[in-house]
């Protein structure tokens, strides 16, 4: 067991050492968060929708859309230098790689979602007095879940012809339980609503992102062998 | 099964479906009687219940062959996956192009975002994810995996989507034919009609899926060939 955790954090490890020494994907996810913010800021008018209101729904879209530009290069790198095929060669599980890059992903987008709070806090003046740690658990189960399908697929798009393009159109219908159960979630921690009202979303936020994690890990092979 | 038998059970479940498919409008037209709260409009039930079932076969076909394929590797499971995806297509179609019709009358609008209706658009981009994988990628063997990889993904998320829509919101008539409480509570002539229909569009899809099924299979065929040639 403690081998297994070890080969996943050596994937998720060089993943971030790469990420940290270059900063290409957190950029291009951080600059795509505060400029969507500055331009929903412009697309609403305040004399007719409170930002207030709309605020955790752009959020998510915000996070989805900005996510889907970092994960599409989760495998760029190995497939642009032929690296995939030593680390193929290399004694590690494909499901530990897959769960590897997850963990990796799943550590960006959570740095990148925590920004597009913070951005759109401070841009739509959003005050937040509901439970911290259940709008975190939220957050988090939903970007695992999202990660779980991109990184998945990523794998898949990046060895087709379409290329990063064919990302969205796979998993933007999948992706429809996150959105619906962590936007609405968010929307009603923001306006105050008890806890209780959003166990449910919890619990199926919970359920995708087990699911897709263990499917990820069992299929993962099927995408990345030659 | 050979070629020949395919050729001839395709022109025998054709001409059978078309057949049943004629003797459905004529029943749908002519035969049942008009449903007293819903009024004429409610005909259209009778197309648009059955090609969701048939839609519905359809995809549980795709995710079942993709996953015993990518199980056994046998090419014979790919044929038939992407058989089904393709039929299954064609009736995903049908409803979501039916629905809106009702709905325009009974709702008021064309469009809803309504649970089932919901389900159904974002099933027909799911199986369009399904084709453009398989014909996205050099190697045809690596486009077959990934399209079956989509196919169960696409059935393990169809639950959690259903259930995530139907939180969210509902207005579709409740299901009258299958439902727990009050088991075929329908007309007679009624329930008759959609048994006809079920009939009609299940020989449309077997042999609309063995003629798929035969073509893959030549599709391959041709693959294999420029590959021999292409070695030589």
């Amino acid at each position: 067991m403690r081998t297994y955790v070890t080969l996943v954090w050596a994937v998720t490890r060089k993943d971030l050492l790469v990420e940290f020494r270059t900063y290409e994907r957190l950029t291009a996810m951080g600059a795509f968060a505060v400029l969507v913010g500055v331009l929903f800021n412009f697309s609403i008018d305040t004399a007719v929708v409170r930002p207030q209101d709309i605020a955790a729904a752009l959020i998510w879209m915000t996070i989805i859309f900005g996510g889907m530009l970092g994960m599409g290069r989760t495998f760029r790198l190995e497939e642009e230098d032929g690296a995939l095929a030593g680390i193929l060669q290399s004694p590690i599980p494909l499901h530990a790689l897959y769960l590897g890059k997850v963990l990796g992903n799943f550590i960006l987008l959570s740095v990148m979602a925590t920004l597009v709070f913070f951005v759109f806090g401070l841009f739509f003046s959003l005050s937040f007095s509901g439970n911290p740690v259940i709008l975190v658990a939220i957050v988090g189960l939903g970007v695992l879940g999202f990660v779980s399908l991109t990184t998945l697929f990523s794998a898949m798009a990046t060895r087709s012809s379409m290329g990063e393009s064919l990302l969205p159109v796979l998993v933007f219908p999948l992706l429809v339980p996150v959105l619906v159960y962590g936007a609405t979630a968010t929307q009603r921690l923001f306006a105050g609503r008890p806890v209780v009202e959003v166990g449910g979303n919890l619990r199926m936020l919970a359920a995708f992102a087990i699911i897709f994690t263990v499917a990820g890990a069992g299929l993962f092979r099927f995408v990345i062998e030659e | 099964m050979s070629d020949k038998q395919i050729q001839w059970s395709v022109g025998v479940l054709g001409t059978l479906g078309v057949a049943t498919v004629i003797l459905l409008h004529w029943m749908v037209f002519f035969w049942v009687p008009t449903e007293s709260s819903m009024g004429i409009v409610q005909r259209i039930f009778y197309i648009h219940v059955p090609a969701w079932w048939i839609a519905f076969l359809g995809f549980g076909l795709v995710g079942l062959c993709s996953a015993v394929y990518l199980w056994l590797g046998d090419e014979r499971l790919d044929r038939a996956a992407v058989a089904g995806a393709e039929a299954g297509m064609v009736f995903t179609t049908i409803g979501l192009l039916t629905g809106p019709l009702w709905g325009r009358v009974a709702w008021g609008t064309w469009w809803e975002w309504e649970p089932r209706l919901t389900l159904a658009l974002i099933l027909w981009f799911i199986y369009l994810g399904y084709f453009l994988v398989r014909r996205s990628t050099a190697n045809p063997e690596q486009g077959k995996r990934f399209a079956a990889v989509i196919g169960i993904i696409g059935v393990l998320d169809i639950p959690l989507i259903h259930v995530s829509v139907t939180w969210l919101r509902s207005l579709h008539p409740q299901a009258v034919i299958l439902s727990a409480e009050n088991p075929m509570n329908l007309e007679s002539s009624m329930g008759v009609t959609i048994g006809v229909g079920l009939l009609a569009f299940s020989l449309v899809f077997a042999s609309l899926f063995l003629a798929r099924y035969a073509v893959a299979g030549y599709e391959r065929e041709l693959d294999l060939r420029d590959a021999t040639l292409a070695g030589t």
